[in-house]
């Protein structure tokens, strides 16, 4: 069952698609940063679906975003452009980076849709400040959805979507701690392909094959990556499989990650209270922060250095998005501590497409490296 | 009346001479270090091909990235304007004029009156026009006028990156490792440099009838990956080096 | 024989001496007792006023210009920040600051002065970061960042008591922190006259900007980067706020007895973003067509306060209608004024930033919009090809050019004035003769 996530991951639209068929009077919302509150979305039987780039040369997102914005937004901004979005009810995202603002502006400006939205998730995570704020931000988003579905969210619809997003975060969870296992049951790749298909997929139906997995497939599943460098993968967004399958194929796997296709997404959960909506705004707050919201103290560090020693990795592979200032401006500290612990680091710019024979050579290198370690 | 216009480029400099507003004459000249004696050269050719005496020119206008290097205009314009009017007085109906030329491409957008509306020049981020394809063609080991129909027997689109001209040379090494055959490769050459030129004329906004001028319209492949991007007919006329030296002569002839 | 008469201003040696005042200030603070912080140039400097009256700063944008301006210095600045690991396409300010530290030279002479402690503000990726790493080079530095990204203002969005609080939250919480962190009792009179000269100096720059309209103009833009500079470096100063209101009332003479600031002028466009600080020759080439930049939204809304009323204009916004009389109102009156700073809004929709600019185009009578694709800004530069698609769809003119405010490597000169001259022509320009 674990090859569903790849099917789900290779046929995203394919997917909405049924699934507006399937829930005539459902909502398909695309949303562009993974601060977007999923559980009121869920409480109102809206499908979230994360857009994502496609990976291919394009040149019609030039008059809309100056070419020095990271190739992500530009990439994403392309599908809308390309109509490969079709299908979306509305559009939203949740504040963070710059680059990516971009590409949910120019949408809004040019990609007529019925509903957009434009939350001002707080920056200041570390001041107890964010949470009163989000809490407030939320009850005027929570409205602003109920009048575009027509209906009421009551405390039970976000008690529900809550324990949707809970319990697939608690699974994925499961399934990545299954990865510190010497012997780990799956490959970078094919977790790549569980949490980025996550993001697009019905979260009730990804939970349930996830399930299935976690019980039928991983026991006992050997993937021939017991004796390989282990490695994390740390960055920007990253859902680059092409290079991940390269570098595995290459005699390493990938054991864990910190990037916001990967466990910054579903990191952790929240903690039920009374008032669901500042229970929901303290999860967003106290999340695995996006470099753009860790200050004034550097969060980051010490939680990829607990994530690096509680994987056992070798080595650390950064993958960073060719022109991205918010993770330029962790990288040089986050190597630095990994470095000062005994975890080498190889840093590699990322484009929309890679020069994946360059790459190969670079990551071969480092797995030389990695492995010199063993021998001395 | 004679009136002339010199287009001095990156690589090639063309003159245009012109009798009572009509084509009497044309040159190109390899533009070399020392652009003054490459002038004196052709000016030189040009008299003992044609007859015409650089004296008997009643006034001459340059344009091209060195035309204030030149004593021989008394006036210049720039490429942009220079191309808008060669190219509508090539075809009145031209509204898209893209050029195309060694270090730069440009897309002109023009009125029915020939006024220019608007324009966008390459920048840093997918910058690289035929210095670019010269690379490659020396990548491959192809001779420069042999890459373009090498790209016309490609059975296969091979995605290369548009966005980065030295990405796109990383992508080429790789491409050459994995033993891509030759004509998918130089077809991915021109795509890119296709969607880049095509990126720019986004900016302005395509309109037809569009033009294509500058010497890399002599390039079968790439006006093949053009047209096949634009998804629209590119006129390229038969002298597309010329046009911005003929729209100079044009200004110099007060038209 | 100039179209106009002109006249330099007279106001301007003072301009020039208030800045170097300003700088030595910060450097000298210690030796006069004092205390000094370094911050953002949309930090709420009128806070740290409520420290004391030998209290110093040093901004962190005008100080990175100051430094770009300077092209050897700033470039063995942008290197040592390179060496140090940093990457290339990060803010050219801040790798210019960072230099500055590094290779341990502050651009007004001397070693760089370090800070006492850090209040800064949050709007762009940069901001807080940019003082995180500070604080990294120096060793630790107490610090304290304020998020402002609290959602735009009307009639673009709604600034709900929610924001407002947010934001004031946060600097009630920083006065506080003040207070541990320099031992120093914190003066609520001082605080409000801070606040009330912030507010002073920023609707006296609007309306200095909007003199601006008369034809000839009586100012050209860059001038005005001399000018405006001294809100950015500290706008709650009192000397700054009497200052504007000086140069008020100088301009609007020169307005009364048309005074030109180029004596030429035919064609008036504005710039936008940043300007090349190594280049600012690109506006002395414009005046060779009769072509004079007017200002921009970068200089009239950075530091000016401004509205945007429902019939499409821009108009200073008007003085509070009274002084606040205690910390809270204080501070909520100075969030409410600042979120409402016009360089804020495009951080929610490049729409605001555009109908802004409509506005300056409309009545400041512009003939065409010059955009600074600035590499070394994504703050600024963000949004910019749609505000040049809605520029032109408003029936102006646009030309764009790439460039760097603050690394000069990433400029290129004759690129740039082959495009002046391709733009110029399409606005039927010549240049005149000399």
């Amino acid at each position: 069952m674990i090859e569903m996530f790849q099917e789900w991951y290779e046929n995203r639209h394919e997917y909405a698609r049924e699934w507006k068929k399937k829930n005539p009077d459902g909502k398909v919302l695309g949303y562009f940063c993974t601060y977007v509150p999923e559980e009121i979305l869920y409480g109102a039987n809206v499908l979230p679906v994360r857009i994502l780039g496609s990976h291919e040369p394009q040149n019609v997102t030039e008059p809309h975003i100056f070419g020095m914005f990271c190739p992500f937004c530009r990439d994403c901004l392309a599908q809308g452009l390309e109509g490969r979005y079709d299908y979306l009810d509305g559009i939203m995202i949740a504040q963070s980076c710059l680059h990516i603002r971009q590409a949910f502006t120019s949408w809004h400006l040019h990609i007529p849709v019925p509903f957009s939205y434009y939350l001002p998730m707080p920056h200041h995570v570390q001041s107890p400040r964010a949470y009163t704020f989000l809490t407030e931000e939320l009850k005027v988003f929570k409205k602003a959805v109920e009048d575009w579905t027509g209906r009421r969210i009551t405390d039970a619809d976000l008690d529900r979507g809550i324990e949707i997003m809970n319990r697939s975060r608690r699974l994925m969870k499961q399934a990545f701690e299954t990865r510190k296992a010497d012997n780990p049951p799956m490959t970078g790749l094919e977790a790549m392909y569980m949490s980025v298909s996550n993001q697009w997929i019905d979260k009730e139906e990804h939970s349930n094959i996830l399930e299935i997995v976690l019980e039928k497939d991983l026991p006992g599943r050997d993937v021939g990556k017991s004796d390989v460098p282990r490695l994390i993968l740390l960055g920007s967004e990253d859902d680059d499989t092409a290079f991940v399958k390269m570098a595995e194929d290459c005699g390493s796997v990938f054991v864990i990650d910190d990037h916001c296709t990967g466990t910054r997404y579903f990191w952790n959960e929240v903690q039920p209270r009374e008032d669901r909506l500042a229970a929901i705004a303290a999860r967003y707050v106290d999340r695995p922060a996006c470099p753009t919201k860790d200050w004034p103290r550097r969060s980051r560090l010490d939680h990829v250095l607990e994530l690096a020693q509680d994987w056992n990795v070798a080595g650390a592979v950064v993958i960073q998005q060719k022109f991205c200032d918010p993770h330029e401006l962790d990288i040089p500290p986050q190597r630095k501590n990994l470095g000062e612990n005994d975890i080498p680091s190889l840093f590699l710019e990322l484009d929309v497409t890679v020069p994946i024979g360059q790459f190969r050579i670079r990551v071969e290198a480092f797995l030389e490296m990695l492995s010199q370690e063993d021998l001395f | 009346m004679l009136t002339a216009g010199i287009d001095i480029g990156a690589k090639t400099i063309e003159i245009v001479i012109l009798d009572d507003g009509k084509i009497a004459f044309q040159n190109l000249t390899v533009a070399g270090y020392d652009v003054r004696e490459s002038l004196k050269k052709a000016w030189e050719d040009i008299e003992a091909q044609s007859g015409i005496k650089l004296d008997g020119i009643k006034k001459i206008v340059a344009t091209g990235a060195g035309r204030k290097d030149t004593i021989y205009a008394s006036d210049t314009i720039t490429e942009v304007s220079a191309a808008a009017k060669g190219a509508l007085a090539l075809n009145r109906d031209i509204r898209t004029v893209v050029d195309v030329g060694a270090e730069e491409g440009r897309a002109i957008k023009v009125d029915s009156a020939g006024k220019v509306m608007d324009f966008a020049i390459n920048e840093k981020c997918a910058a690289g026009a035929g210095a670019f394809t010269e690379a490659m063609a020396r990548a491959l080991e192809v001779p420069l006028e042999e890459l373009g129909p090498l790209s016309l027997q490609s059975t296969q689109a091979v995605p290369m990156n548009a966005q980065c001209a030295v990405f796109a040379e990383s992508e080429l090494v790789t491409l050459v490792h994995n033993k891509t055959p030759k004509p998918d490769m130089a077809r991915a050459i021109h795509d890119a440099i296709a969607d880049r030129i095509v990126s720019m004329v986004r900016r302005v906004g395509l309109e037809e009838k569009v033009m294509l001028i500058g010497g890399v319209a002599r390039n079968i492949g790439f006006v093949t990956s053009l047209k096949r991007d634009l998804e629209t007919e590119v006129i390229v006329p038969e002298d597309c080096e010329y046009v911005g030296a003929y729209g100079a002569a044009l200004a110099a002839a007060g038209k | 024989m100039a179209k106009y008469p002109t006249e330099p201003l007279k106001l301007w040696n003072k301009a020039k001496e208030i800045r170097e005042t300003f700088y030595r200030n910060y450097a000298e603070a210690h030796d006069k007792g004092g205390i000094r912080w370094a911050g953002g140039a949309w930090t709420f400097d009128a806070v740290p006023a409520g420290l004391g009256e030998d209290v110093y700063s040093l901004t962190s944008e005008p100080y990175g210009a100051s430094l770009a301006f300077n092209r050897k210095l700033s470039l063995e600045c942008l290197e040592a920040t390179e060496n140090a690991g940093w990457s290339r396409d990060l803010c050219s300010y801040m790798r210019n600051y960072w230099g500055s530290i590094i290779i341990n030279k502050y651009a007004f002479g001397g070693p760089f002065p370090k800070p006492d402690f850090i209040w800064q503000d949050h709007i762009c990726c940069s901001h807080a970061k940019w003082y995180q790493v500070v604080s990294e080079l120096e060793g630790g530095i107490p610090m304290w960042c304020v998020d402002v990204a609290a959602g735009g203002c009307e009639p673009f969005m709604g600034l709900s008591p929610a924001r407002i609080d947010y934001v004031a939250g946060q600097l009630l919480d920083g006065i506080d922190w003040l207070e541990k962190t320099t031992s120093r009792r914190f003066n609520d009179e001082l605080y409000i006259e801070a606040c009330w000269n912030d507010f002073r100096s920023t609707h006296k720059w609007a309306e200095i900007c909007l003199l601006n309209q008369a034809v000839p103009a009586p100012l050209d833009e860059k001038s005005m980067y001399s000018l405006y500079v001294l809100a950015t470096l500290q706008k709650s100063w009192k000397v700054i706020a009497d200052f504007y209101e000086e140069l008020y009332k100088e301009v609007e003479d020169r307005v009364k007895r048309g005074i030109a600031a180029v004596g030429n002028e035919k064609y008036r466009v504005i710039s936008d973003t940043q300007p090349p600080w190594g280049f600012l020759k690109v506006f002395r080439y414009l005046e060779k067509f009769g072509c004079v930049s007017i200002g921009s939204l970068y200089t009239f809304g950075l530091e000016g306060m401004w509205n945007y009323t429902e019939e499409g204009q821009m108009i200073p916004r008007a003085m509070p209608d009274h002084k606040p009389k205690d910390r809270e109102e204080a501070t909520r009156m100075l969030v409410d004024w600042h979120l409402h700073k016009p360089e804020y809004q495009h951080f929610y929709s490049p729409k605001f930033k555009s109908d802004f600019m409509t506005a300056i185009a409309n009545d400041w009578k512009l003939d065409g919009i010059m955009l600074h694709y600035n590499r070394g800004c994504e703050g600024l530069s963000l949004g910019i090809a749609e505000n040049r698609l809605a520029l032109q769809k408003a029936g102006y003119p646009v030309m764009t050019f790439e460039g760097n405010m603050g690394d000069e490597r990433e400029f290129d000169e004759a690129r740039t004035m082959q495009r002046i001259d391709a733009f110029m022509e399409t606005l039927g320009a010549e240049q005149l003769e000399e």
